[in-house]
């Protein structure tokens, strides 16, 4: 029997606890209880920003880390993060997990620090809610105090927000306040921080998602495993995604309602004022094809899997429908 | 390696090396680091000694690196540097006298404007050690002049000192609301009322003593005017001003509680200055003062940040909560047991040690019995607080006779500490009994 | 010689200090009167607080500024006591080891990663790594000065700094060091 240590820095509450969880009984029953994970939660072992260097020296075996804390580590996999137009949950997740399984490249990338992908987690689409004012336009935008994070808040900012420094748990009290107008987040976030009651109207941006950020495992520790023991990680691995984006499109479809009937105006930006988004957001892009150009990537051509890759799965989620209303 | 034992021979090194005289810094990283690396070595029944020395160095370095690399903790060096300096501009003793004149002429007057002063200090200090060490420079040296019975005339003060961390800005809210990642302006919020009834618990007993032994506080003999009264009054402006800035600044939108720390030293230093009170070389001595104990504070914390990263590799933790569920407790007993717990290790550790050491192991606890966690913080730092004052480990008082010099020893206060302690116990029952102290504040804020 | 750095160390830690609290002030007071802000401040601050906090380590050791718990070691006579100090030192110099040990590892990685944190202008990692290093190497060799004097000042038959007077509780109040 092997125990494997996982560290998450988040709590073992909603979706994507759910389905860390869910790897980890997945991993003990296809080994029939031969390996268990046990999680170690609350960043008992690591904070987020540590996650990197902590898995690959060995403090835990696997564990979450989130692309944003290692933007030169984890250049490759930052790709998940990038304001393309990719706003669902499940495809975004389909597409990272199936990129960083065939990409060559991905894994060089990976085992430079010590590390192999087991599975990948997203936070969902990211949309914007706020208190007193409304955004249906991207000329809105200028001038309200927003809290935003990643290259989605760069572009906020590029189109003339004043970006404030707030923690998401302050976010509430900053928007009753008036210390901000509005916060980038996801719905399933905005309801369970109960949001809602502080915010006029919340807008579906369906612009992009912040992906990166997923399970990772020590490649020592991983390649000292039989080959069978293997097998069954990337499998459950891979099955992550189906769970957590079940979970978390009915998390955010329920916040949606929460927020409607609590009398916050939801409203969906018109494809028009989206594309300018995506526009603004090109030169982030472009700066990732760069860097990953400078570390030996070929950039231009990943990204062009990536988002070959997207196209394949919005196929076939609109063809077949989600893994879980299938029967 | 079996990791209860290990767990239980570390907790035992640890208390070990703490009645030796090893600083708690350096006893919980020897302790955590040596642990971690035998977890790491014999994880395997073989021993690796390479892979458990990257381990274990990777586990120090992010800990202590991670938890001092904090925007929010920014709050902790500026907030006592806001205590020290406004010993310096004069805003501390003005608050003090205020309040003073208008109660000396109450048997004990003195000793309640003491701890009245502590109330009102603590609005600008995050410190409950911050708010002892300034209010006791000025406030005891005084009352021992006085005449007041050595006990009465430190321990108050001492006691009072314990408001600076219940009534908003507190730097133990701060660290709570970063583990439990609840809203730190809401646990300000919840720590205003617990604060004022401690307050007015402190002054009950001040009264009690007084009255039962006269001698203890020599009257007043001097002749206060209404002019003097309003006087005093007026000159407290600039701590006013500080306290409406915290507060108006936060709950008004301007910036967040992080922010006001900042914002309440240059406005401090400004007001200093404007006044005269401050200079250049004050202003740098302050901050010396404030660089070393920020950084024994946050060494402290630091090494038990380690720790909890030692002893969740132990899985020591999640075999504690499950023997507790399997207990089966009420909410009573185990606000009961939590309570006791908290109130031992209150009598050896720091505050900061404590919570960063417990609260893992708390949180998940409180949240399978539906508890509120702003409620519960409430609780813990009252339980804190009470630590501070509590023998043979009493912050508080160490120091108040660090202050005073040689005329007072540590087991005179201590003395003197009981009944303060009595009534704490007391408030703290209250606090556990009607949440609704608590929560009345934030809860007006949604 | 350590004297000096160690003075140097903390006035810097001042300085950080300073530079926080003007940091902050400044981003507040741009977003309230001009609706604009400092890019990035939230990494400049976390980088501050490093130097803040380790930066005065090794002068907080020789103002024996560390908490520790007294009342049993109290009963002894003094001289026992100052070799109780001498333990506690010794046995901080040993656990700080594997810290300092760690520190130049992560930093020299940190330095060759080129590591940064993700914003507005992408500020590297390096910094604040370093500053750790420096700050807790220069305490770990200030406890083993502390180590050596205090060994010297026993044998000698004199008593150790602090343990003299009657009240021997840790000072937090620590004005005696400026
Ligand atoms: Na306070
Ligand atoms: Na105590």
């Amino acid at each position: 029997q092997v125990t494997l240590i996982a560290g998450e820095a988040g709590p073992n509450r909603g979706a994507r606890a759910a389905s860390l969880q869910s790897f980890a009984d997945d991993v003990a029953e296809r080994s029939e209880g031969e390996v268990i994970i046990d999680i170690q939660w609350g960043g008992a072992l690591f904070k987020s920003e540590a996650a990197l260097q902590s898995i690959s020296n060995g403090v835990a075996d696997m564990g979450t880390i989130i692309g944003v804390y290692f933007p030169q580590e984890m250049l490759g996999y930052g790709i998940a993060d990038l304001p393309l137009e990719n706003p669902d949950a499940w495809v975004g997740m389909r597409a990272t997990d199936e990129l960083m399984r065939s990409s060559s490249a991905m894994q060089e990338n990976l085992a430079a620090n010590n590390l192999v992908y087991i599975g990948t987690f997203t936070t969902s689409a990211v949309n914007i809610g706020c208190q007193g004012a409304t955004i249906e336009s991207v000329d809105d935008i200028k001038g309200l105090k927003v809290r935003g994070v990643g290259a989605y808040g760069n572009v906020f900012k590029d189109f003339g927000a004043n970006m404030v420094s707030v923690s998401i748990y302050d976010a509430y009290q900053a928007l009753d306040s008036g210390l901000i107008d509005c916060s980038q987040g996801y719905s399933y976030a905005v309801s369970a921080l109960k949001q809602q009651e502080v915010m006029s109207s919340y807008t579906l941006l369906n612009w992009g998602q912040v992906g990166a950020l997923g399970v990772f495992m020590n490649k020592e520790i991983f390649d000292s495993l039989e080959p069978e023991v293997r097998t069954i990680l990337s499998e459950s691995g891979e099955a992550m995604a189906d769970k957590l984006g079940e979970l978390i499109t009915v998390d955010n479809q329920m916040a949606i309602d929460t927020m409607k009937s609590t009398g916050v105006e939801v409203l969906e930006m018109a494809a028009g004022e989206r594309s300018k988004l995506v526009e603004k957001g090109k030169p982030y892009v472009d700066e990732w094809v760069k860097r990953a150009d400078s570390i030996g990537f070929d950039g231009a051509a990943v990204l062009e899997q990536y988002r070959g890759l997207i196209d394949k799965y919005t196929a076939e989620r609109d063809e077949k429908g989600y893994p879980w209303q299938r029967n | 390696m079996d990791g209860t034992l290990v767990g239980l021979i570390a907790f035992s090194s640890v208390i070990g090396l703490l009645a030796v005289r090893v600083p708690i810094a350096f006893a919980l990283v020897g302790v955590a680091t040596v642990g971690s690396f035998v977890m790491f070595a014999f994880r395997t029944g073989t021993f690796m000694g390479e892979r458990a020395i990257r381990a274990t160095s990777s586990l120090v370095f992010s800990n202590s690196f991670d938890l001092i690399h904090s925007y929010d903790l920014s709050m902790i060096p500026l907030f006592i540097a806001l205590g020290h300096i406004a010993y310096r501009a004069d805003i501390t003793t003005r608050i003090y006298y205020a309040a003073k004149v208008w109660l000396v002429g109450i048997p004990g007057g003195v000793a309640m404007a003491s701890v009245v002063g502590c109330g009102g200090f603590s609005a600008i200090t995050g410190s409950s050690i911050a708010c002892a060490s300034t209010m006791g420079r000025i406030c005891s040296p005084e009352m021992l002049r006085m005449g007041y019975d050595k006990r009465l005339a430190t321990a108050s003060v001492a006691a009072g000192g314990t408001l600076g961390s219940l009534i908003p800005p507190s730097v133990l809210f701060i660290i709570y609301g970063i583990f439990t990642e609840t809203s730190i302006s809401k646990l300000f919020l919840a720590g205003v009322l617990p604060g004022i009834l401690s307050l007015f618990g402190f002054l009950l007993v001040i009264y009690l003593w007084v009255r039962h032994d006269p001698a203890a506080a020599p009257p007043f003999d001097g002749h206060i005017t209404r002019a003097d009264r309003l006087q005093a009054a007026i000159k407290a402006w600039p701590a006013i001003t500080l306290f409406v800035i915290i507060v108006g600044g936060i709950y008004g939108g301007f910036f967040t509680a992080t922010e006001a720390a900042a914002i309440c030293v240059s406005a401090a230093v400004f007001i200093g200055f404007a006044q005269r009170k401050l200079d250049i070389k004050g202003l740098l001595d302050s901050l010396r003062e404030t660089c070393i104990q920020t950084s024994s504070i946050f060494l402290i914390a630091a090494a038990a940040k380690i720790f909890v990263a030692f002893i969740a590799l132990t899985g020591v933790a999640p075999a504690i909560v499950e023997f507790v569920t399997a207990a089966d407790l009420s909410s009573f007993y185990l606000l009961l047991a939590i309570s006791i717990i908290y109130l031992i290790l209150g009598m050896f550790l720091d505050p900061i040690g404590i919570m960063v050491l417990t609260l893992p192991l708390m949180i998940p606890l409180v949240e399978t019995y539906g508890f509120d966690l702003i409620w519960f913080g409430v609780v813990i730092i009252k339980l804190l607080e009470i630590g501070l004052i509590t023998p043979p480990v009493g912050l508080n008082v160490f120091v108040i006779a660090n202050v005073v010099g040689k005329e007072v020893s540590s087991e005179t206060i201590f003395a003197g500490i009981l009944r303060f302690l009595a009534i704490d116990v007391i408030v703290l029952i209250l606090i556990i009994a009607f949440p609704l102290i608590s929560l009345l504040i934030p809860g007006s804020m949604s | 010689m350590l004297q000096r750095i160690e003075k140097l160390l903390l006035e810097l830690a001042v300085f950080a200090v300073l530079l926080l609290g003007i940091l902050i002030t400044t981003s507040v007071l741009l977003r309230v009167f001009f609706n604009s802000g400092v890019p990035d401040s939230v990494v400049m601050v976390r980088e501050l607080m490093v130097a803040a906090i380790i930066l005065p380590l090794a002068a907080t050791s020789t103002a024996r500024a560390h908490i520790v718990v007294e009342f049993l070691t109290n009963r002894f006579p003094v001289r026992i006591q100052g070799w109780f100090v001498v333990f506690g030192t010794a046995f901080g110099a040993l656990a700080l080891t594997p810290l300092v040990y760690a520190s130049w590892n992560e930093s020299l990685h940190t330095l060759q990663s080129g590591g940064f944190y993700f914003g507005q202008l992408n500020l590297p990692k390096w910094p604040g790594h370093l500053i750790f290093m420096l700050g807790i190497s220069f305490c770990w060799l200030r406890l083993l000065l502390l180590l050596i004097g205090d060994v010297q000042r026993i044998r000698a038959g004199l008593t150790i700094e602090g343990l003299d007077a009657p009240n021997t509780e840790p000072s937090t109040d620590t004005g005696s060091i400026n």
